[in-house]
């Protein structure tokens, strides 16, 4: 395995060295780091797109981004770290024992108990050699092309703010996405189709729902438009309303406003009105194309699990192969989700599971395992992996105890994984880690910004440059914070 | 890593030298040193952001890291970051420009005098401007300039039209000429009643040549309900009024409409400003027994927050940080167009406001909690104590008299016991297998009644079932019930709406362990695919065994089994009466049955009748308005602190409630420690309302501008400092906002000024010339066309249709199903109902709803405060307002409308749909088309169109 980044962090190494001078010594080892690795962030300056940050109207094309476009696949309900990717083998020896430090400790839910590994044996896979939980047997077959972020940690340990956190670089809302940033930068691919699609699980919308997808303070226009392979584009036909009437009053309204446009120089929302209509005309026949899985051929169907006789499996294996089709056709920004919301039951419909951790992760994790893994092998298969950047994403981790009177974990917002692969990431490579327990990020903890600062700069962009005014401030994805993960880049 | 001893010796001995005070500083620190600290460190460096874990605020950093200042290699890190590298330039600042040349031989002689820093001196970074910034300067009364130069057509009278032109002067623009009368009451009445003008109304208009006419118009318009409908939404968006709480769980707020009707009201009586904001943030104290007053402080809670309930309590207090800061942020803006909340972490970078001045408004809200309160005058109060006590009394004799007879049957238990025990053979029911034998029977199904839960025996309902299995006798390994067999399950369960399988009776029969069917009724049936001869039921809440003790698995405890004959009929099978009870408690609720006499149930079925009888006469008690209001918590001398980078574990410098410290020399003030919470609002209050405020009432009357003109004097409405947009026209600002404190803080009076200036009256006709100069209009040469709002244009389509309702006030409608499970979930509606053709004012604005056509259309979400709300053009608001049903409603609607007043004449029904909702007439050309289209295509379709049509949409 090829682990990457020893380098302890300032904030990391205060724990464990308390007396000054210790810390004095390692602020300017760190310090040196930083003052290195300026000279990349001075240069990325020059090379990012001049005038972002003045740019409050239209989109730009960048010239030296890597991907083209992005899969984000969101877990919501925070998946455990500990129980998919992060193989931990101190866990399993201290299992059973109290947590050294935190005995007790109390979380999001309360008192927690005392260590324990995962239910779930981690399983070698791969050239390099990546251990992964048992229960994820199809994703096996890409961890030589992944980036793993083992170090990741958020600001806060609430399911809704997490998302939103995780989605946006805000943990409240109104802030865009970062789809809805892209499809600010970046603008659509095919007019025909939106810039940036939302697909959320049959089983509902994740924690938060829409402000997920949002375009917060960005144009209206930028915001995920929600389709699923369960529920078409909301409006997008008449109800009542035969083709041939509908098209009539089209091409009449079309007349009218032509005419007044005509009467009315000088205002471009009439023109960009008339064009948003003949957009709908357009989307209103394309996007039933796009959604007809039946055009798949019987082989693709059964290999993303179509056809499997767990209707939920069934169900995101159609929403995998939905999103292939729309990256396939140039939607910028495809944000598909497995899990829903929290529930009268934690962790039924989503992967939070406080309560009883093995079988609930019995249930989700086959949903999500031969789908995602067939929808990443399509994408290499017709090339799309080339310029798609993919990532995995959930809102933060688990404790690495159960949680009192129970068999699951509860909420840990200092320690989880995320992963890349795709256009620009280097495969195979664990960046990161927690510490011994999987309790806190410990080798180089990786913010979300962090995260969408290297998404940005695989896209093309500089996250400091890629800004927007609201309320008092040039608002970036990256907040004020915000380092490029250069060791994960290809 | 180790430590040298030698560098330890070395940093002792610095001290030693910087000790002293005698010395002699080779280098004016505070000329030369502090201003490059100042501008180009200390943003990133300073004692709140740390990075790279350094700050320049003092010089512990300094002394504590020799390796900054002298290295062992000669090099020093100061040094070397401002040097540029080759062609990369230095590294250091990473924002902004590099050291000059002059200023890296002042740094580098510095460093070699080994960094001395005269002893006490704190530096801090200095925020862009500072109190000399225009907003925070007093407000003059300006005298309105002299136009008579200019050779402007017509002149100018109004005192509006004598600043604006002269700006328009200066730019060699001119005004336009007046628009046309059609133009002008339409602009007008959407303007101030959010609704088009009646056709009588443009008739009367038009035909009326009093030149007071127009005067007479604004005057009515002002007076008219619908003023406050309009204006009162305004200020809702300004207020971030939601009607939900936000983030996850987002669950709906049902009392907190009659702040929105009194926002409305207030509108509509022109209520001074100065005691609107008063009766925001201090309405409960500024008077007492006024719950009218009261209802105002409203406001303080009307916005978002996280009411998760985390139980981590980092987490939680910096939740609660949160949420005060929610309430900073909307005060600031709202009344003082400052964005105080950048000041949580540190001192605001760009306007001249502190971070102390942050925590002073935090220990003037830190009392304020969401919820609810009751609002009730005193005798509203009395009345219904002295109306509930009695009945309150009768309530608890009869829970006395309940309990006496009830201990008498259980005095029985001991006697019965051992008779009962003998009964109860079998082995107690099991979460994890609980399994009935019975003699081969041919059925259609089964079906489990439930006679008593685990969790309380008198519970028929709530029970929980992860598996039900029935095996066939003929092949032991077949599960007859399963879904694969063709089996269905039937049973009313807890109910998910947005995913109707979440506990659905399938779960018990889908061949899968973990998910529950959660019941909430007492029966569960099965029906097979076919006859079948079966000998064996097995069912279970937690087969897995990983809920072991967790009330997710709550089981049944008492049950009947019955079976379905072939010819149709339900026969008895198994029950659990013969099983050992599970627990005490399931053993005494046998006992009781076996005790209580037939006296006894009769005696006790008395009392529970009059019990329900007194339980009515409460519920019948006219209750007391209850009202999101907020609860306020006392202050008890506790002390306040600056959060040191804005969190709550790192408390600094103790603060109090104060007033902003830049608009504090003449008329601040500081509360101490013992201020009341109410004190501390009202205080804050009254120096917001003061005259020599300077932001308040500029602030307030450049809203009423941006609304009448889709563009503020000031650009960025929320926000008057330095990374706002200055004012365009500074004297007309501070003209109005003196006009409008003169006029008693009366906002009809800002409106009377605006609206009968030629300014506002011109027409919004389009000149290239003048576009060249000035295309985004801000020297107001024409006015500027705009789009409706989502609630003017759906207003009109109601209005159209003729099926809008008038009714003011009350509890709002929804145009989203809600679904509460855990978090709460807004569906947006496919068809509305005659229930919501009322003005969107009062839709229930539950925040993350997105209702299609509002949301579409830019309706914010009141997540924050809109000062300004969007005006987008998408793809999504050409679906929704073409091909939701609610348009094609409101299209059939009006076509059917027109058909009835006109049965015989689509010509008629042409010209009327256009003067209706275009208030012109056809052009030949125009009436020709649409007969033709009428007649070919239906009334529904021309309807139709014309809603979607960018005439309606658009207002000139």
């Amino acid at each position: 395995m090829n682990q990457i980044g020893h380098n302890v962090s300032a904030r990391a190494a205060r724990r464990r060295m308390p007396t000054t001078l210790d810390a004095a010594l390692d602020r300017r080892s760190f310090l040196s780091d930083v003052v290195t690795g300026l000279a990349g962030v001075g240069l990325a300056n020059l090379l990012a797109p001049s005038g972002l940050m003045a740019d409050t109207t239209g989109s730009r094309a960048n010239s030296t981004g890597k991907a083209k476009r992005v899969l984000q696949i969101f877990c919501p309900g925070a998946a455990s770290h500990l129980d998919l990717w992060e193989h931990k083998t101190e866990l399993e020896k201290w299992h059973g024992k109290p947590l050294p430090g935190e005995e007790g400790y109390v979380s999001f839910q309360g008192k927690n108990g005392n260590l324990m590994k995962s239910p779930f044996p981690f399983v070698t896979r791969g050239q390099s050699g990546k251990k992964i939980s048992s229960m994820l047997p199809h994703m096996a077959a890409h961890v030589d092309d992944i980036a793993f972020v083992h170090s990741m940690h958020s600001k806060t340990n609430t399911h809704g703010p997490g998302c939103v956190f995780m989605n946006t670089g805000h943990a409240s809302e109104g802030f865009p996405s970062a789809g809805a940033w892209m499809s600010h930068a970046l603008g659509a691919e095919n007019e025909n189709l939106p810039a940036y699609v939302a697909i959320a699980d049959i089983r509902g919308e994740p924690p938060n729902g829409k402000a997920n997808w949002s375009n917060g303070f960005l144009p209206a226009k930028h915001q995920g438009i929600m389709m699923s392979a369960h529920k078409a584009i909301r409006g997008i036909t008449p109800k009542g309303i035969n083709r041939d009437e509908d098209q009539k009053t089209r091409d009449f309204l079309a007349r009218l406003n032509r005419r007044h446009a005509e009467r009315h120089p000088g205002n471009d929302d009439l023109q960009a009105r008339i064009a948003a209509y003949e957009l709908s005309g357009r989307m209103q026949a394309s996007a039933p194309e796009v959604s007809d899985l039946g055009m798949e051929s019987a082989s693709v169907r059964s290999f993303y699990g179509l056809e499997d006789r767990n209707p939920l499996k069934a169900a995101y294996a159609k929403n995998c192969l939905l999103a292939r089709r729309l990256l396939e056709r140039g939607v910028r920004y495809v944000n598909l989700y497995c899990g829903s919301r929290a529930s009268g039951v934690d962790g039924l419909l989503n992967w939070d599971a406080h309560r009883t951790l093995k079988s609930d992760y019995e249930r989700h994790c086959p949903i999500f395992d031969q789908p995602t893994a067939a929808l990443l092998t399509d994408l290499k298969q017709r090339g799309l992996m080339d310029d798609t950047l993919v990532l995995w994403t959930t809102e933060f981790g688990r404790m690495p105890t159960h949680q009192e009177g129970t068999t699951g974990r509860d909420h840990n917002p200092d320690g989880f994984t995320c992963w890349m692969m795709g256009a620009g990431i280097r495969g195979g490579v664990s960046y990161g880690a927690t510490d011994a327990f999987g309790r806190r990020a410990e080798v180089n903890p990786v913010t979300v910004w962090d995260f969408y600062a290297t998404v940005l700069k695989v896209m093309g962009f500089d996250h400091e440059a890629l800004t927007y005014y609201h309320n008092g401030l040039d608002r970036r994805l990256t907040d004020v914070h915000g380092n490029v993960l250069s060791a994960i880049l290809s | 890593m180790t430590a040298c001893p030698r560098i330890l010796a070395l940093v002792a001995a610095t001290l030693a030298f910087l000790g002293g005070d005698g010395c002699l500083w080779a280098i004016d620190f505070k000329a030369s040193i502090a201003p490059i600290l100042e501008a180009k460190c200390l943003s990133c460096h300073n004692d709140n952001t740390r990075k790279a874990d350094l700050s320049f605020s003092s010089p512990g950093d300094l002394r504590a890291d020799d390796g900054l200042v002298s290295a062992e290699n000669g090099e020093s890190l100061l040094w070397a970051v401002v040097t540029p590298k080759g062609d990369e330039g230095p590294s250091m600042p990473k924002k902004g420009e590099p050291l000059t040349k002059e200023e890296r031989v002042v740094w580098r002689e510095w460093i070699e005098q080994g960094a001395p820093w005269p002893a006490g001196l704190t530096l801090k970074e200095r925020s862009l401007v500072d109190d000399s910034w225009w907003s925070l300067r007093p407000i003059r009364h300006p005298s309105v300039p002299s136009t008579a130069s200019l050779e402007f057509e017509p002149e100018a009278t109004h005192p509006v039209d004598h600043f604006v032109y002269r700006s328009l002067a200066r730019q060699q623009l001119s005004p336009s000429k007046p628009a046309s009368r059609r133009a002008l009451i339409r602009r007008l009445s959407y303007d101030l009643r959010g609704l088009a003008p009646s056709d009588e109304e443009v008739e009367a208009f038009e035909a009326n040549d009093d030149p007071l006419a127009y005067h007479q118009l604004v005057d009515r318009y002002l007076a008219s309900p619908s003023y406050g409908e309009r204006w009162g939404r305004h200020w809702l968006d300004v207020v971030r009024f939601g009607e939900s709480r936000g983030f996850e769980r987002n669950e709906i707020i049902r009392n907190l409409w009659p702040f929105r009707d009194y926002v409305i009201d207030s509108f509509n009586w022109d209520k001074p400003y100065d005691q609107l904001v008063r009766e925001h943030l201090a309405g409960d104290v500024l008077s007492e027994d006024e719950p009218e007053v009261e209802l105002g402080s409203a406001f303080l809670v009307a916005g978002p927050y996280d009411d998760v309930g985390n139980q981590d309590a980092k987490q939680a207090a910096q939740i609660r940080a949160n949420t005060i800061d929610e309430i900073i942020r909307a005060t600031s803006e709202a009344f003082l167009g400052v964005t105080l909340g950048c000041a949580r972490c540190h001192d605001h970078k760009f306007d001249p406001l502190l971070q102390k001045d942050y925590y002073a408004w935090y220990a003037t809200f830190a009392g304020v909690r969401h919820g609810t309160r009751t609002l009730a005058t005193k005798l509203e109060r009395a009345q219904f104590e002295n109306a509930r006590k009695p009945l309150v009394e009768r309530q608890s004799a009869y829970d006395r008299e309940r309990s006496e007879i009830e201990k008498v049957i259980a005095s029985r238990f001991p006697a019965l016991l051992p008779e009962a025990e003998s009964e109860w053979i079998r082995a107690p029911i099991e979460r994890q297998l609980t399994e009935e034998r019975f003699s081969p029977i041919e059925a259609k199904g089964i079906r489990l009644s439930v006679l008593g839960a685990e969790h309380n025996p008198k519970a028929r309902s709530g029970y929980r079932i992860d598996e039900l299995e029935v095996w066939s006798d003929l092949d032991p390994d077949r599960n007859v019930a399963l879904l694969s067999e063709g089996s269905k399950a039937f049973g009313s369960s807890r109910q998910a709406e947005d995913f109707d399988g979440a506990y659905s009776p399938n779960l018990c029969i889908d061949g899968r362990f973990g998910e529950r069917f959660i019941a909430t009724g007492p029966e569960l049936t099965i029906e097979f695919g076919q006859l079948e001869s079966i000998s064996r039921i097995t069912f279970s809440s937690d087969r897995t065994g990983d809920a072991i003790g967790q009330g997710i698995a709550g089981f049944v405890c008492e049950y009947r089994f019955d079976y379905l004959t072939e010819s149709g009929e339900w026969k008895p099978l198994v029950d659990s009466f013969d099983r050992k009870p599970i627990n005490e408690n399931h053993q005494r609720h046998r006992l009781y049955q076996r005790s209580i006499q037939p006296a006894q149930r009769q005696a006790l079925s008395q009392l529970a009748e009059k019990s329900a009888e007194v339980r009515r006469a409460l519920n019948a008690v006219k209750p007391l308005r209850s009202i999101w209001l907020g609860q306020h918590d006392k202050i008890d001398g506790e002390a306040f602190h600056v959060f040191r980078g804005g969190s709550p574990e790192r408390p600094g410098e103790e603060v109090y409630p104060t007033s902003l410290s830049t608009l504090s020399e003449s008329n601040g003030y500081q509360l101490d420690r013992t201020a009341s919470n109410g004190q501390r609002r009202l205080a804050m209050a009254d120096w917001i309302v003061q005259k020599e405020n300077p932001l308040t009432a500029r602030v307030i009357v450049n809203r009423v501008w941006h609304y009448h003109f889709g563009r503020g004097l000031v650009a960025t409405p929320s926000d008057f400092g330095a990374m706002g947009i200055p004012p365009s026209h500074p004297e007309l600002l501070d003209w109005l906002a003196s006009e409008f404190m003169d006029h008693g803080w009366s906002l009809k009076h800002v409106h009377r000024l605006i609206l009968t200036s030629a300014t506002y009256q011109q027409s919004s006709e389009w000149r290239a010339n003048a576009a060249a100069v000035d295309g985004n209009n801000q020297w107001l040469w024409r006015f500027a066309p705009r789009r409706l709002s989502a609630e003017e244009l759906r207003d009109s389509m109601l209005q159209v249709a003729g099926v809008l309702r008038r009714q003011m006030g009350g509890v709002g409608f929804k145009l989203y199903r809600y679904l509460q499970d855990n978090v709460a979930t807004y569906i947006p509606l496919d068809e509305h109902g005659s229930e919501t053709y009322r003005r969107a004012v009062y839709h229930h604005n539950a925040r993350a709803a997105t209702p299609d056509l509002l949301s579409e259309f830019d309706c914010p979400d009141s997540a924050f405060g809109a000062p300004k709300r969007a005006s987008t053009t998408t793809p999504l608001q050409a679906m929704s307002l073409m091909n939701h049903a609610f348009t094609i409603d409101m299209a059939e609607a009006w076509a059917s409308r027109l058909e009835t007043m006109y049965p015989d004449d689509v010509t008629r029904r042409v010209r009327q749909a256009y003067r209706e909702i275009y208030q012109r007439e056809p052009s030949s050309g125009e009436r020709q088309e649409g007969i033709l289209f009428w007649s070919a295509v239906g009334g529904r379709a021309f309807c139709r169109a014309l809603l979607n049509s960018n005439e309606f949409l658009y207002l000139n």
